[in-house]
């Protein structure tokens, strides 16, 4: 035991839980062996160091009852916030999804392709909107042609056209 | 009902009404419990900050978790797996401090570490000052080991706690308590004894002389 290295005893307990019989292979061993009684020695003072280190406590402030549960109602509130958070997401890739649309349609509207339309279309569209138009009920209510009507019967019939409604 | 009112009431039934959202049965248990709290998360933090902060983390996991608390165990030992957990994962975090060289040492470390060289074997007493100092340098070696290594180091050795007890703390196994205990033990000697041939090299075994 005397030759016998004590490296693995230091290492298997803190010093201060050693036995007798431990201490006294190390004591024998650290009189002739200078790595083994550094490492002892170094073992000691790491022993010592922890023991101190126990010793320090560090107790609750007074005040840390209120900011446990000051912590614990924030912590409470914040995690109801995000249904609120769910909620705004929603509406918000509604509006933007709006917006987006309403954009598209702006971009058509201002750059898309516009075809001068002809004469002949012209007086064709003005006259799908001006389907009231007071020749067309001449031409309807009468069946005449044009240059067959007096001028009498014209304006009778516009009279007439107009008591009606 | 008051926090006050509680004071007599069994934990569990304390933790059911928690549980039911009153919340002054809630900070019955932090007052009941945060001086134990705070000596355990105190074995891994120095700073009085970042004991209150492991703390008030502890009490926060332990309102979440009340379900899983149903009273086959004490209140107390269940608090000390949360701290001991909640703490682990703090400093798992935290950036790890690099090797301590006997430059870093302040006068009063430098001073303690030939003093107690001196006379390692003899049981020294230690005035508060020096137990400061200490306290300080093993925080210090400490840190620059790794979060297992400074639990073990500070519940098996420090605090002289079972084996068992330890495990049962940690979650982990007697055996790997033992192995990480002894590689803890190892690598903190180094520590001590590379500080230690460092401070011998210097000739007067100052702090100065070190530098």
């Amino acid at each position: 035991m005397r030759d016998e290295h004590i490296i693995s005893i230091l290492e298997s307990a803190p010093p201060a839980l050693l036995g007798e019989s431990e201490l006294e292979a190390i004591r024998a061993h650290t009189v002739h062996c200078s790595e083994c009684r550094r490492a002892y020695e170094a073992a000691q003072i790491s022993a010592l160091l922890l023991r101190e280190r126990a010793l320090e406590t560090i107790e609750p402030s007074p005040f840390f009852q209120t900011r446990v549960m000051a912590a614990l109602r924030e912590r409470q509130a914040s995690n109801e916030t995000p249904a609120l958070g769910r909620l705004w997401k929603a509406t918000g890739a509604l509006v933007s999804s709006m917006a987006a649309t309403v954009a598209a349609l702006a971009v058509l509207t201002i750059f898309a392709p516009v075809s001068q339309p002809s004469a002949g279309t012209q007086e064709e569209i003005a006259s799908a909107f001006n389907s009231y138009s007071a020749e067309e009920v001449l031409f309807d209510q009468n069946e005449l042609p044009e240059d067959q009507m007096s001028y009498e019967q014209v304006l009778t019939t516009i009279y007439e056209a107009g008591e009606d409604r | 009902m008051r926090s006050n009112d509680y004071e007599q009431t069994p934990e569990l039934e304390l933790a059911r009404a928690a549980r039911g959202g009153d919340e002054q049965a809630f900070a019955e248990i932090v007052r009941r419990y945060s001086p134990r709290v705070f000596k355990f998360a105190s074995r891994f933090f120095r700073q009085r900050s970042l004991v209150e902060e492991a703390a008030q983390e502890v009490f926060l996991k332990a309102f979440t978790q009340l379900d899983a608390f149903e009273g086959r165990g004490s209140m107390e030992g269940w608090l000390t797996r949360i701290t001991t957990n909640t703490c682990l994962n703090l400093l798992r975090s935290a950036r790890r401090r690099p090797e301590l060289t006997v430059s870093d040492l302040t006068e009063d470390e430098s001073t303690w570490l030939d003093e107690s060289q001196a006379d390692a074997a003899a049981e020294r007493h230690q005035s508060s000052e020096r137990s400061r100092v200490a306290a300080d340098l093993a925080g210090r070696v400490l840190e620059t080991m790794s979060p297992d290594d400074q639990l073990v180091l500070t519940l098996v050795d420090g605090e002289e706690m079972p084996i068992k007890e330890v495990a049962e703390m940690t979650g982990w196994t007697q055996s790997k308590v033992k192995v990480q205990a002894f590689r803890a033990r190892r690598r903190m000697r180094k520590a001590v004894e590379q500080l230690l041939a460092h401070k011998k090299k210097s000739p007067d075994g100052s702090l100065e002389s070190a530098r």
